[in-house]
């Protein structure tokens, strides 16, 4: 039986990595919640983001304070791409069937692998942490790096302040609205149209944001986009598509599942979460905290 | 009229004045290889290896006096569309002989589009043993690249040599990463029959963090570690590693193969490289182990424009010079001719003698071992010394 300062090192190692997921997942759920759009080319704005935060490093140099730049400017621009997407692209396929959507977005993830390639090439690119945040401390016995510490603490803090975002400004409110009825809030007086592209942005800011900010400790290669959306979705049908806080609880919980699964199975690292998968899939098809469709 | 018999002639004379250039009639090579996604990494490099090679062979005179043609698709790292632009790359691009594929899933699929078809296919980067094992082996199937058996035992004739008793692996869960740590495991248990694997995490193929991994192994407690994660998952895993303090933990004591030695991976990382560890590599432009290797290495820098060419063009190059060679000796294009004459056939590489094999159709490719260390010469890790390990005591 492994002792328990171990058991609380892989819990928070599981969390680690769902901190990160929690991120990218979010901009995508935020995204259906509102636009009932599943944008698949979501992990295309999480590749392009690492790619601008390398880029955006090359030029500016890695002096105190640059990587922050670099990863605020990498997912401002994505929020740009995002909504020029929406703006000129995605909204004529508003109210069309949904394979539409899907086939679009899709082809957006072909574009921008081949444009990243184009760009940057076929070869892995890697940032080193920030200064401030290269060390480690050892806590519960084992190291705890600083980097993954901030994300520890980013996180929730992201989590908190979107939830404040939506619950407790007048934004939010419309943003909620939209989701529930959109003919309704136009009548309203609302410009629904630009609603959209502003939640479309801010979901692709999150993403973006969650690709700048995994450089200083994943390889930003050609295929992470891919890799990424299918944890992203496992992790919002986990917790409800649309669903805020259970796209949270999605993260968590497959932070968990993994970091335990392999204490178990160690052979069949992915089969825990998929298995998870499987079941909440079964007894609650809209996810643990979703709601199910058309209610 | 007199315009164009003026124009022909005008072509005529210009084709006359390229002196050595081939003429007649071109040889085609189909060349499947990975060129989007993450397996583009070495898919790439491969083939400008290739296209070099095939540049300086026609400009030479070609072979036979006639010039190659090299055709190369796109495979997607996907073993369906290798398959598919393998048939029709023979069927609507009439190639002569395929020379490709990266994956160990794209290997043996084409090698069986291969054998039907009746046209040489060899292999430059799938490792797996599958591609040329007994049961899977024909006639017209080669490969130039080390097989997994070969990197896990060359591995272990590393690690047999340090005072460790202990070891964790950690490779990704797919044929790759499961043949090379089986080859690992159970040679270093041939040569050192003391030694315990106390812990094997076997991430999926693309995991993107591997913290609760690295957890995991550090809580059992190993004294070395063998990893095979390639490419860009090797720098990840390295990156999250190095601040947990697993590499301090084994006193360094870490293999990791799949070429996380690579002139690539190294200035990748820069200062990140977790220095001290041992890694492997295909090839490395700073090892010169003859003034052959030493003009390759000046030619593939002025072809790439890069001051540090690539390790994997190697591949490209030595697949596409077997081919060659084999037409030569063969005297002929005809893909049963040809394959006879590989059977066996030495030739001179820029990184030394290599002999594909007559019983398994494998060439006695070995790699390069060293320990890496910060050259601040050029800001990144170097082996040192890079050792050629030749694998031909211990392949089977």
């Amino acid at each position: 039986m492994p002792d328990l300062s171990f058991l609380l090192a892989q819990s928070l190692s599981g969390l680690t990595a769902a901190m990160f997921l929690f991120l990218i997942a979010s901009g995508l759920s935020l995204i259906f919640g509102v636009l009932r759009v599943l944008n698949f080319a979501h992990g295309s704005f999480y590749m392009l983001g690492a790619y601008l935060a390398f880029q955006f490093v090359l030029w500016g140099g890695m002096g105190p304070g640059r990587f922050w730049w670099a990863v605020l400017g990498a997912a401002l621009t994505i929020a740009i791409v995002g909504g020029l997407v929406e703006r000129l692209l995605l909204r004529h396929l508003y109210g069309k069937d949904e394979l539409y959507q899907l086939l679009f977005t899709y082809g957006l993830v072909l574009i921008a692998s081949d444009a990243a390639k184009k760009a940057w090439g076929t070869q892995q690119l890697s940032l080193s942490r920030p200064p401030g945040l290269t060390g480690s401390s050892r806590v519960f016995g084992t190291m705890l790096p600083h980097y993954n510490l901030f994300i520890l603490l980013l996180g929730p803090t992201i989590a908190l302040g979107l939830w404040l975002l939506l619950n407790r400004t007048r934004a939010g409110r419309v943003i909620r609205a939209a989701a529930l009825d959109r003919e309704m809030l136009g009548a309203l007086g609302v410009n629904v149209s630009w609603l959209y592209t502003g939640v479309f942005m801010l979901g692709s800011f999150l993403g973006g944001l969650g690709g700048a900010l995994v450089t200083p400790v994943r390889a930003i290669v050609p295929g992470m986009d891919v890799e990424i959306i299918v944890e992203a979705f496992i992790v919002v049908v986990i917790g409800g598509l649309g669903s805020f806080w259970g796209t949270f609880l999605g993260a968590v919980i497959y932070g968990q599942v993994l970091a335990f699964g392999i204490l178990i199975v160690p052979a069949f690292s992915i089969f825990s979460v998929f298995a998870l998968m499987a079941v909440v899939l079964i007894v609650r098809p809209w996810g643990l905290l979703g709601q199910p469709l058309g209610t | 009229m007199l315009r164009r018999s003026l124009l022909v002639t005008l072509t005529a004379a210009l084709a006359l004045l390229l002196p050595s250039y081939a003429r007649g009639e071109k040889i085609k090579v189909g060349f499947p290889i990975i060129l989007s996604g993450g397996g583009a990494l070495f898919g790439e490099p491969a083939m400008k290896g290739a296209q070099m090679y095939v540049e300086e062979i026609n400009a030479a005179g070609g072979v036979l006096g006639r010039p190659i043609e090299l055709i190369v698709r796109d495979t997607k790292g996907n073993a369906d569309e290798a398959v598919r632009v393998a048939r029709e790359l023979i069927l609507k691009d009439n190639v002569d002989f395929l020379v490709g594929t990266v994956t160990s899933a794209e290997g043996p699929a084409v090698s069986v589009v291969a054998k039907e078809n009746k046209i040489v296919f060899i292999a430059p980067i799938p490792k797996t043993d599958q591609l040329t094992a007994p049961e899977k082996l024909h006639p017209y199937v080669f490969r130039v690249a080390a097989n997994t058996t070969v990197e896990g035992r060359s591995a272990a004739e590393v690690v047999a040599k340090w005072n460790v008793k202990q070891i964790a692996t950690i490779g990704p869960d797919y044929a790759y990463g499961q043949d090379v740590t089986r080859a690992f495991v159970s040679w270093i248990k041939k040569l050192k029959p003391g030694v315990e694997i106390v812990d094997q995490e076997w991430p999926k193929l693309g995991e993107a963090d591997y913290t609760p991994f690295i957890n995991a192994m550090m809580g059992k407690k190993p004294d070395a570690v063998f990893s095979c994660l390639w490419g860009g998952f090797f720098v990840t895993f390295a990156k999250q590693a190095k601040p947990l303090g697993l590499f301090e933990a084994v006193k360094l004591n870490v293999i990791a193969v799949g070429e996380a030695g690579s002139p690539e991976t190294a200035k990748t990382m820069g200062s990140d490289y977790p220095f001290g560890i041992w890694g492997n590599s295909y090839d490395a432009f700073y090892w010169h182990p003859s003034p052959a290797h030493r003009d390759y290495a000046e030619r593939l820098s002025k072809y790439l424009k890069d001051p540090y060419p690539s390790s994997w063009a190697i591949q490209g190059y030595t697949g596409m010079q077997f081919l060659v060679e084999a037409i030569k000796k063969a005297g002929s294009t005809d893909s049963e001719k040809v394959a006879k004459a590989l059977l066996g056939l030495t030739i001179d590489t820029p990184i030394g003698r290599q002999t594909l094999r007559e019983k398994d159709h494998q060439a006695d490719r070995g790699q390069l071992y060293g320990k890496m260390t910060l050259d601040p010469a050029i800001g990144f890790a170097v082996m040192k010394p890079p050792t050629y390990i030749d694998p031909s005591r211990f392949m089977d």
